[in-house]
């Protein structure tokens, strides 16, 4: 069919790579133009000013600050996705009575999107009428009230909790397709060998496991590296900064402070970033080819 | 003895798992009591759980004085046309690639996989600028062009994983039967195709009417917000957050999803699998 029609493949593909060259490469292009001019506070472009955008950059400690929470964010995010969709996934994936009902209700916040799920927590967590205050007078843990994202030693571990329960439905799929791709045969072969359900464990689920496992770990850091509307609606970055994370002050700087070459050049190092990680999960997908 | 062996799995792995069951649910429960609450309920003190008596005043400000019913209108007008544009774009380019080995399939496949997940977030101010430029700024179709640009790659790479298991030979039967490629494709191979469109049909529909980052930068003024972005307006920037209203507003704009995800749940939880895990 392809030597008959060599054009064919390629016209029924062009019009989709052009539209994805558009709208995603003419701004990438942008952006890399931007960084190495100044821009003023209506993007306006001016002189080329090589490196200085960078430059002044990295002499923001806001910048470094946001860096480096925003490491511990994805990486806290992460852990904690994994610990607690990995024994829910196994469990989910036995059988026992009201499975199915299990399993929806356990994948239903899936459907909130992560803005809805950040103005839900933030109220929640509010310290005037929240109903996380609510339960804690009532149980007695607590007389007053907590401005739990109010106090900036405390905001941050509460997003990172919330950023947590906001990727567990898609963590615990990835790990129930795991699951369900190891043949029921090897299970057979080990209690048939006499083999516990530990070593069963260890020895088939964690290693057939392990490519799921990498797959949901790359994956989650590029989701929390991304994660814009969950700390956006929960805190704005705020109190005091004490929340921002990368791509919440990228924002800041673009829209509000209007330092559009700076921010331009923080959207190139991000992009980079980006570009890593997706091929690092790209080589453990191709790698493992599921579909 | 079967059986009850069985019952205490069950209790066992109920228990187990209540704290996760009690999370999932949560979000819902507040949703629906907070808008169920009055206005004296909300700021109470001590805080309350429940409301003091359901008052369903909330759920009927949403539709006058916050004027929801427009929010969602544009959520609709942008989701529908996202999801039929990103079908137009890419059931073709999926079927090609899905058919045809051609010496740039290999590069195109890299291309849509990295793509597919470039979030916009770190494009966002090129993003801005080249809509500002093209006189789009607070335009629903600058947010449409945008999602669909977005949603493009994906639907490329679930159609085609699809496509790729419907055999070729009915398209070759068809055409020894004497219909023209063209037709054969239309009247064998598109109706086969449908599960899979549906399905990614429903995935960019769900994308395009949760997204913020673009809505939010690219729609600047309430009569523009879409239902997602609305409920965030009602949020932010006011001096006291009427948060009965902004939790009907989030129960209107989730539960359409929820039913989704409850109805075409087992096709949701295999294509999430293929797009995560592809």
């Amino acid at each position: 069919m392809s030597e008959r029609r060599p054009i064919l493949p390629m016209g029924l593909m062009i019009p989709s790579l052009l539209l994805v060259l558009w709208i995603i490469g003419y701004p990438l292009y942008d952006l890399l133009i931007m960084s190495v001019h100044s821009v003023d506070r209506f993007a306006q472009v001016g002189g080329f000013v090589g490196s200085a955008n960078f430059q002044k950059l990295f002499a923001d400690p806001l910048f470094w600050a946001s860096f480096w929470r925003t490491c511990i964010w994805s990486t806290f995010v992460t852990l904690g996705a994994i610990a607690l969709s990995l024994p829910v996934a196994i469990l989910l994936s036995q059988d026992f009575p009201g499975r199915s009902i299990a399993r929806v209700i356990v994948l239903c916040p899936w459907a909130i999107s992560a803005s809805m799920f950040g103005v839900v927590w933030r109220w929640a967590l509010n310290g005037n009428g929240g109903v996380v205050n609510a339960v804690l007078m009532e149980l007695g843990l607590t007389k007053e009230p907590i401005y739990f994202l109010a106090t900036s030693d405390l905001a941050f571990p509460i997003a990172i909790a919330v950023g947590i329960l906001a990727v567990v439905p898609l963590t615990v799929i990835i790990f129930l397709a795991g699951l369900a791709s190891i043949q029921d045969d090897l299970y057979d072969a080990a209690r048939i060998d006499g083999a516990s359900s530990f070593s069963t464990f260890t020895n088939i689920t964690l290693p057939l496991l392990k490519p799921f496992l990498n797959i949901a770990i790359v994956i989650n850091i590029i989701y929390s590296f991304n994660s814009f509307a969950i700390v956006w609606v929960l805190t704005q970055g705020g109190p005091a900064n004490s929340t921002d994370i990368l791509v919440t002050y990228l924002y800041k700087m673009a829209f509000q402070f209007g330092r559009i070459d700076q921010a331009a050049a923080m959207s190139i190092i991000m992009f980079g970033f980006l570009l890593a990680l997706i091929t690092l999960y790209a080589r453990f997908a191709m790698k493992e080819r599921v579909t | 003895m079967r059986d009850n062996r069985r019952y205490r799995r069950g209790m066992i792995s109920w228990l187990l798992l209540l704290p996760l069951v009690v999370l999932g649910l949560f979000p819902y429960l507040v949703m629906l009591s907070t808008a169920l609450k009055s206005a004296k309920d909300l700021f109470a003190y001590p805080p309350r759980i429940l409301p003091s008596q359901l008052d369903f005043a909330s759920m009927m400000v949403i539709w006058d004085k916050v004027d929801f019913a427009r929010a969602i209108a544009n959520g609709m007008v942008v989701s529908v046309s996202t999801t039929v544009l990103t079908l137009l774009f890419a059931v073709p380019a999926a079927y090609s690639l899905a058919r045809f080995q051609t010496r740039g399939s290999g590069a195109i496949r890299v291309f849509l996989m990295v793509t597919q997940m470039i979030s916009p977030v770190v494009l966002i101010i090129g993003i801005f600028r080249m809509m500002a430029a093209m006189g789009m700024m607070n335009d629903l179709r600058a947010l449409i062009l945008a999602l669909t640009g977005f949603s493009v790659a994906f639907a490329v790479w679930m159609l085609q994983s699809y496509f790729k298991t419907l055999p070729r030979e009915i398209e070759e039967a068809a055409a020894i039967d004497g219909a023209n490629w063209f037709n054969g494709l239309r009247l064998v191979f598109l109706p086969l195709a449908m599960p899979a469109i549906g399905v990614t049909a429903v995935f960019t529909f769900i994308t395009a009417w949760t997204e913020f980052v673009l809505s939010y930068t690219l729609l600047r003024t309430p009569e523009m917000a879409t239902a997602t972005l609305k409920v965030v307006y009602l949020v932010s920037g006011q001096y006291s957050v009427a948060w009965n209203e902004v939790m009907a507003a989030a129960i209107v704009t989730t539960l359409p999803i929820l039913g989704i995800f409850i109805v075409f749940q087992k096709h949701i939880v295999g294509g999430l699998v293929q797009g995560a895990v592809k």
